[in-house]
């Protein structure tokens, strides 16, 4: 139907909108339970979880999404009671309000995953209309039967909440339908249901908008009905719909008399429905902050790094003209300022994808308090981050590696209360998570708890090795693959994976460092070291079996030459071949093979002309190539999809040609290639 | 109601796909092979500044390989947030199917189509086959730590 096409234009926003309340709200509601659980009433941050559901409940209701729009109402309406009561909440309270959030929250999900939206879980609402109850200490106030003068067919689509919200009205706002006929000829002059949804919204709450279809005045055969809460005239909303034939219609006989005792009892908090009201329109213009989505950035980066393959084409051609006596000193002297506004361009294109590492780790207090419930361990989380920024790349691939510390900091580090008290520590363990900004482009981050301590001879025995004499060797024992120190897999932890996901991600994907600490009894400490950002890098180019591909710079130890008069094959060692590298024998991977690109007719990989030297576990391990073919800095796109995401492929790039090149993490590729490695690839 | 469907040939067989989630086709000028990837990757593909995986149709459907033409087509289809293309023998057409043309697929086709095919459309004289897109481009689930 039409309406639907109109909703798909409108949902980005809406669902861009909504995670950033959900947040919002999850943060509020955190802080409330920390006020009530030492008893105390926490009225600000009831208030802003109000305000956060309110405005999901408004925007839900414009896209039509009735099951949000329910939840987040009874949602409110428990708050509005507990406001009245100085921003008390029992207890009890808490965990219906998690529930309604989640809920809410798969609901987003669905949406932004283009599904159909299930409805409200039986008994919700019922456990959320309870609380309202429980907080007023009676029944649930039955709103006064005032009927809505509505026809069937739109009162049937009304769910008991969006009735009981028309009813009863907000202070001193009228129920109101208004009908709008979209048209051709009014499409022409701006007048879609977009954009009267987006007028109207400045001067009503909409509660329900429903597209009816049938035949309409002025000829039309689609009818969206508005039904709203207003302040505002008929006239008024009726220049919002762009005149007739719209029109708008009291759904009440007198306006809206709403239990009196309410709207004179309780000022303050509808004067913070109106605020709510204002403010998105009000940050929208004063904030100076702009949402965008990535793809945009992406897409500028893009056009950068056009600009610095084409440079770097420019950059030859001038100096084959110097090489050819030509006076090129004024062209040199613009390339190399040419040169400098490009790095400027980057850096600022670079900052404009930063997101704040507070914000990336706005979860981890739900995730902590989710793993309180499911443990029973008391836990506190510190966050000490700062003011630091991470690019988004990096920080949507590091989050999953911090929730994985997180997450086996208190299953597996954190001791039972009963036990921690025997140990003479506080029966609440710790565990911070800490950032600062290292020095040249790294971001360093720790994870510490005060728990038991990593039990090197467990470990050792467990993995069948002998007990590591180091640190670095117990967190080389702790990152095999399938490593667990628990037998049975937790409902948190476990299945087999663990601290190799954490390697992976830091090491191999971001090319950053992973470090550990512990001590018996007193806690442990991970120390990752990312760098800021992995969009941009220098790469080197080369050839290898007819096809490109790039390499980070920095992970190339050494470029040798390859004489093939000169490699030895030890009998014996199916088919490794060592090269010499400064009186050491390397082993000599042939590239080739481990991209599968050897030729069919059974010629084994060559050994090429090249070779590049990479610690592969900090082994030497030399990969030959073909041909070298330069330097140059490349966007890294990373792979997405998981058909593509493989093991030794960092991501794609393009080199000016429209074709993606690969970019190859040369020390992943060779260990999962290895026969130790795993072949991760998806069947 | 009818719905919109794109039409494309894989070994003389037609298939459809609904149009809703068919963002575009392309001409193939090769893609790109990612070493590890599942054998019907035929590697990616840059469309419109996006780098996408393409999915050879004949490799998946178990055919043999053919000489890619000119009518060679990618198919750039959407899934959820995935976009992946399929890589067909040409794609030229844009049918409307009623449902009541859409029957479930016969158990011969079910069986040779490792359940590719989710329904078939007779069009006049035409048998369409509407392939069930997310298991031809493969189910695989990304990956990470099973948590979000």
């Amino acid at each position: 139907m039409t309406g639907s096409v109109d909703l798909a234009d409108f949902l980005p926003a809406y669902l861009a909108e909504a995670e950033e309340l959900l947040g919002a709200a999850q943060r509020h509601l955190l802080a409330v339970e920390a006020s009530v659980r030492r008893g105390l009433a926490h009225p600000r941050a009831v208030r802003e979880l109000f305000r956060a559901l309110h405005t999901i409940k408004g925007l839900s209701a414009m896209v039509d999404v009735e099951s949000i729009v329910s939840i987040a109402h009874w949602m409110e309406t428990s708050l509005r009671h507990s406001d009245r009561a100085g921003g008390r909440l029992p207890e009890s309270s808490v965990e219906p309000l998690m529930e309604g959030l989640r809920e809410i929250e798969q609901r987003v999900r669905q949406l932004a995953a283009g599904k159909p939206v299930t409805p409200v879980p039986a008994g919700l609402l019922e456990r959320l209309e309870a609380l309202e109850a429980a907080a007023l200490g009676t029944d649930p106030a039955k709103p006064a039967p005032v009927a809505l003068e509505l026809d069937a067919t739109v009162s049937a689509r009304l769910s008991a909440a969006e009735r009981e919200q028309l009813t009863v009205g907000a202070a001193g706002k009228r129920a109101v339908r208004l009908d709008f006929i979209p048209g051709a000829e009014r499409a022409s002059s701006g007048i879609t249901i977009n954009s009267v949804r987006e007028r109207v919204a400045k001067l009503a709450e909409a509660v329900k908008v429903l597209p009816l279809s049938g035949p309409a005045a002025g000829g039309g055969s689609l009818t969206f009905v508005l039904l709203l809460l207003t302040d505002a005239t008929d006239d008024a909303l009726l220049e919002a719909a762009g005149g007739p034939p719209a029109s708008v219609r009291a759904l009440t006989a007198a306006p809206a008399v709403p239990a009196a005792p309410i709207v004179t009892t309780e000022p303050e908090l509808e004067a913070v429905v109106a605020r709510v009201e204002e403010e998105p329109e009000e940050q929208r213009r004063g904030g100076g902050t702009l949402r965008v989505e990535v793809s945009r950035l992406d897409e500028a980066l893009e056009r950068l790094a056009a600009l610095v393959v084409n440079r770097s084409r420019l950059t030859r051609a001038v100096a084959a003209l110097t090489a050819a006596g030509a006076p090129t000193r004024e062209l040199t002297a613009i390339l190399q300022e040419n040169g400098r506004q490009l790095r400027d361009m980057r850096a600022a294109i670079i900052r404009l994808r930063m997101v704040k590492v507070a914000d990336v780790l706005e979860r981890l207090p739900l995730l902590v308090r989710g793993l309180r419930r499911s443990t029973g361990k008391a836990v506190r989380l510190e966050l000490e981050v700062g003011d630091a920024e991470l690019d988004k790349a990096v920080a949507d691939r590091l989050l999953p590696a911090l929730v994985h510390l997180v997450r086996n900091a208190v299953d597996h580090a954190l001791e039972l209360p009963e036990e921690r008290r025997a140990a003479g520590k506080p029966e609440e363990g710790l565990v911070r998570l800490a950032c600062h900004g290292g020095a040249s482009g790294l971001l360093e981050l720790s994870v510490t708890d005060d728990g038991r301590g990593v039990d090197a001879e467990a470990v050792a025995r467990r993995a069948g090795v002998p007990v590591p004499a180091t640190s670095d060797g117990l967190l080389d024992v702790l990152c095999r693959p399938g490593f667990s120190t628990r037998d049975a897999a937790t409902s948190t932890s476990g299945r087999g994976m663990g601290m190799d996901i954490v390697r992976r991600i830091t090491v191999d994907q971001l090319g950053g460092e992973l470090r550990l600490e512990t001590r018996p009894g007193q806690g442990t400490t991970f120390r990752l070291r990312v760098p800021l950002t992995i969009t941009l890098l220098d790469a080197l180019i080369f050839e290898c079996a007819g096809l490109r591909y790039a390499v980070a710079v920095g992970s190339v130890e050494e470029l040798i030459d390859v004489d093939a008069a000169r490699l030895t094959r030890p009998a014996g060692a199916s088919g490794v071949v060592l090269v010499e590298r400064r009186g050491s024998a390397v082993p000599l991977l042939s590239l080739e093979r481990l991209l599968e690109r050897g030729s069919p007719d059974g010629q084994r990989g060559g050994t090429g002309a090249k070779a590049l030297i990479v610690r592969q576990r900090g082994e030497p391990v030399a990969f030959a190539v073909d041909r070298l073919l330069g330097q140059q800095e490349i966007v890294l796109r990373p792979l997405e999809d998981p058909l593509v995401r493989v093991p030794g492929v960092a991501g794609a790039t393009d080199l000016g040609d429209g074709q993606p090149t690969l970019v190859l993490d040369l020390a992943a590729l060779g260990a999962a290639r290895s026969g130790n490695g795993r072949r991760e690839r998806a069947t | 109601m009818s719905v919109l469907h794109v039409v494309f040939k894989v070994d003389g067989a037609e298939y459809a796909l609904p149009a809703s989630d068919v963002l575009q086709m392309e001409t193939f000028t090769g893609a790109t092979p990612v070493p590890g990837a599942p054998s019907h990757v035929a590697g990616l593909v840059q469309v419109r500044g996006r780098v996408i995986p393409v999915v050879d149709a004949r490799v998946r459907f178990g055919l043999p390989p053919v000489q890619r033409s000119l009518d060679t087509r990618v198919v750039v289809g959407q899934l959820g947030n995935r976009t992946v293309g399929l890589l067909v023998d040409s794609a030229r057409e844009v049918l409307k199917l009623d449902p009541a043309q859409v029957k479930p697929p016969p158990p011969l086709v079910v069986e040779g189509a490792r359940g590719f095919v989710k329904a078939v459309a007779q069009v006049g004289p035409r048998l369409v086959m509407l392939i069930d897109f997310p298991r031809v481009i493969g189910e695989e689930a990304p990956d990470g730590d099973g948590q979000r």
